[in-house]
């Protein structure tokens, strides 16, 4: 016999991260779950589709990936809060998918759960992919849990900031947290913020689907009751409609990404370790920065002023900060799990101001402590 | 001056279209508006769908809220909706490429699940949009931009395939036939389960030069009537008599559980 | 009792439960405890058969580095996996081993504890108990839970219908070792 489980499962609890984040996405409401079966990110699917009968969600299992994103955008456009998670190949199809959403404006979250190249081993290399794998100009928000705990709190503020500016939100997962069971302390639900997509208050008629001022984000309607909006994404004006015009390629392109590029400081997050006094800054996000952690405690030991950047927020790229770092100490290295991708960001964005160095892997396998520890060593000899 | 009072059923600031002169696609725009209006049912409490393609424009131009623009995934859209909100009426719009080809799984996956959407489909045998490609419904031996000798494959019988993956009403009618394609989309509104009604169509621009060598709709109305056969004058056909002839007729109206999602918590638990 | 921080590794074949108990000490000592855990796994692709290990990290403090260089204490179910893991566990380490699954090794730099678990969760009459054998020797060892609390975890953790066996097994386990530690 079943017991139905409450949609916060509030208390301590060893999960795994892909539960982990299904339980995140319950507590930020979200109540329709699509996903094709793919390593790593079957956990997400199958406990999806224990939980979300038990809250009263929809799941489907679609049958493929296009299935599974376009499904995402009729349900959230149907007033639901909507979540996907693929696996970097899944993530290839649904590309066409994101571009569509950003370009009519949908919310929703995708969990990408990266693996190397045709098997599950840990591997930070589509960093560049979610930004990117969408035709046209656009903005995305990527957010880069490090933990357990971190794939439920970053998978709630994907809803919000998702529904806050209608748009796709990433989560970037990856094999190492995916699959690894840790600690996870799960607040009363009264104590977790939520966001909601604001509704319009007009009348059909009155109602303009796509007007905002720029750096704001429209209101959205529901549908079948007469507001009769045209959700395409071809080039459209602000009524929604089908034109031609270069100023309506203009008006697009650019409040779509200034809604974004406007409200950096509440969009962009990162933590500081160690940084005050810090002659070299470690920047790393996801899985990589713990062993970064582990080792900033190992070289602060033999007296080394060694910080570190972890970046939450990988897109938009979290210039002012890694900025801040790079005018604090004259050594950056570029940590990450992949053949250096990001590491040409932080170049961009550090390269006036201090020495970067980039310290990649892509074996297959997170860094050791032990490996960044030498890397800091060698950069400070 | 006199307006056609069908034109209530249009968004005002849509028009002009973009069919070419005897496109099938707008008849079917209009077959659509008249059996919305013989039902009675308001166009803005509909959804309509079209992916990419010419019949996919057509709810563009409809008074009511509609999705557009990807290629294909008009199904997907509409699973997701029907989840949500399965009260709301979804109408879908696409043509042979945009439903047979590109979005080919999504349709025999629809169909198996029986989800309550009606889906009309313009076969006008090519992609017009692009300029007269072969298409999964061209068959053999015709001429198009791509099969400039011949096309050497044979075609989907789109009707056959909905019927087998399990669609629950399926009818085919031609443009030739504006009565008989009005009462089938009626019936396909009216139907609860995944219901498909195919219209065989003209296309002049980009079907008709090549395969007929002719740009004419009335010749290529013509030509879909010389193939076109009821199923009681098909059943005494074979199969090969059969290949490039369209049979016209309602063929499959029955009632099945609808789509509702792939979980549900066991009997003893459900409220 | 062991000390503020410990890596264990647990490996066998697929199928033994390799991952389930390092999952229920993991599970116990973080809800029941107030321990920081980290457990991650591997196992081959062959899911039932091949080789498979699970780590656990225990600490009172925080967990950055999801993985050891050097594990504290290896359970070895199988001997092909330990062959293969027997390299990461720390000269001065702690070994708890199956002797008719697996050779004792030629190092001499390790604390052996033997524990016939398959043998134990046979006479049981479940054989496919013996990680749980493998479990109560452990958690006995560890010191660090009450064995309520251990069997609170494994009831939570495994099917109803198997939960008793199960404990029973654990209990066998705790036996063996307090014979061994004594």
């Amino acid at each position: 016999m079943l017991l139905r489980r409450p949609r916060v499962l509030s208390g301590t609890h060893f999960m795994l991260g892909n539960f982990a984040a299904v339980e995140g996405a319950l507590a930020a409401g979200c109540n329709f779950f699509a996903g094709y079966p793919i390593t790593p990110a079957n956990e997400v699917s199958e406990r999806m589709a224990e939980r979300m009968p038990e809250v009263g969600g929809k799941f489907l299992q679609g049958e493929d990936e296009l299935c599974s994103i376009y499904a995402l955008a009729g349900a959230a456009l149907a007033g639901a809060k909507v979540l996907t998670a693929t696996a970097s190949a899944g993530f290839d199809y649904m590309a066409e998918g994101i571009e569509y959403a950003i370009s009519d404006e949908i919310p929703m979250v995708i969990m990408d759960v990266q693996r190397t190249r045709g098997e599950n081993f840990a591997t930070q290399a589509d960093v560049m992919q979610m930004r990117w794998g969408a035709a046209g100009d656009h903005e995305l928000i990527v957010l880069a849990p490090s933990s357990v705990q971190e794939l439920f709190d970053f998978t709630i503020r994907a809803f919000n900031l998702a529904e806050k500016y209608r748009n796709p939100v990433i989560v970037m997962s990856e094999t190492t947290i995916a699959l690894m069971r840790e600690r996870l302390v799960i607040p009363p639900a009264d104590q977790i913020k939520i966001i909601n997509r604001k509704m319009t208050q007009a009348q059909p008629g009155d109602y303009v689907p796509f007007r905002a001022e720029m750096g704001c984000v429209p209101d959205m309607a529901p549908l079948g009751k007469g507001y009769n909006t045209l959700y395409s994404i071809n080039p459209h004006n602000e009524f929604g409609s089908i034109k031609w015009e270069p100023e309506i390629f203009e008006r697009q392109y650019e409040r779509i990404t200034q809604k974004i590029l406007m409200n950096l400081d509440d969009i962009v997050t990162t933590d500081e370790y160690q940084t005050e006094d810090a002659e070299l800054i470690l920047i790393a996000y996801g899985s990589e920065t713990r062993p970064c952690k582990d080792a900033v405690d190992v070289a602060r030991g033999q007296g080394k002023k060694v910080g570190l950047l972890k970046l939450n927020t990988v897109w938009p790229v979290p210039e002012k900060q890694i900025l801040a770092a790079a005018r604090k100490a004259n050594k950056i290295l570029a940590v990450e799990m992949n053949m250096g991708k990001y590491a040409g960001e932080i170049e961009r964005v550090a390269g006036c101001h201090a020495e970067v160095k980039r310290v990649t892997k892509n074996l297959g396998a997170i860094h050791t402590s032990g490996e960044i520890v030498a890397a800091i060593e060698e950069s400070l000899r | 001056m006199i307006t056609n009072p069908m034109r209530e059923a249009l968004k005002p600031n849509s028009l002009p279209h973009f069919f070419c002169p005897g496109c099938g696609a707008a008849q079917v725009l209009n077959f659509f508006v008249r059996a919305m209006d013989e039902l009675q049912i308001p166009m803005s409490s509909i959804l309509g769908i079209g992916g990419v393609g010419c019949t996919a424009r057509i709810p563009v131009y409809l008074k009511l809220d509609a999705m557009h623009g990807i290629h294909g995934r008009t199904l997907p859209w509409a699973t997701g909706i029907k989840l949500m909100q399965p009260d709301l009426k979804v109408v879908i719009f696409a043509g042979d490429g945009d439903a047979a080809a590109i979005g080919g799984n999504h349709l025999i996956q629809a169909a198996r699940r029986n989800l309550d959407v009606t889906m009309i489909v313009v076969n006008n045998l090519n992609y017009g949009m692009t300029g007269g490609q072969v298409a999964p419904t061209t068959y053999s031996t015709l001429r198009t931009t791509t099969t400039p000798y011949g096309n050497p494959e044979p075609a989907f019988d789109l009707v056959k395939l909905v019927e087998a993956a399990g669609a629950t009403f399926v009818s085919r009618w031609s443009t030739n036939r504006p009565h008989q394609s009005v009462r089938a989309i009626k019936k396909a509104i009216q139907h609860k389960g995944f219901s498909f009604v195919e219209i065989v169509s003209q296309c002049t621009t980009g079907f008709g030069r090549k395969a007929i060598n002719s740009a004419s709709p009335t010749k290529l109305l013509d030509w879909i009537k010389d193939r076109s056969l009821t199923i009681s004058e098909a059943e005494k056909l074979s199969d090969e008599d059969l290949a490039g002839k369209f049979v016209l007729g309602d063929f499959v109206d029955k009632q099945a559980p609808v789509f509702a999602g792939s979980s549900f918590l066991p009997p003893e638990e459900d409220e | 009792m062991i000390a503020e921080r410990q890596a264990i590794q647990f490996c066998g074949f697929g199928g033994q439960g390799v991952i389930l108990a390092a999952l229920i000490f993991g599970s116990t000592a973080v809800t029941k405890q107030g321990y920081h855990a980290v457990q991650t796994q591997s196992f081959g692709s062959e899911t039932r058969g091949g080789e498979c290990q699970a780590e656990l990290i225990l600490s009172k403090e925080p967990i950055f580095s999801p993985t050891a260089d050097k594990v504290d204490i290896l359970v070895a179910m199988s001997d092909l996996a330990f062959s293969r893991y027997v390299g990461r566990l720390k000269s001065g380490g702690i070994l708890i081993m199956d002797p008719d699954m697996v050779t004792r090794p030629s190092r001499n730099d390790l604390k052996i504890y033997e524990i016939k678990a398959n043998h134990i969760g046979k006479e049981l009459g479940f054989a496919l108990s013996s990680n749980m054998v493998f479990l109560g020797a452990l958690h006995r060892f560890c010191g660090i839970l009450s064995d309520q609390q251990l069997f609170d975890g494994i009831r939570e953790n495994v099917a109803e219908r198997y939960a008793e066996v199960n404990i029973k097994a654990a209990q066998a386990g705790i036996d063996t070792m307090s014979g061994l530690l004594k």
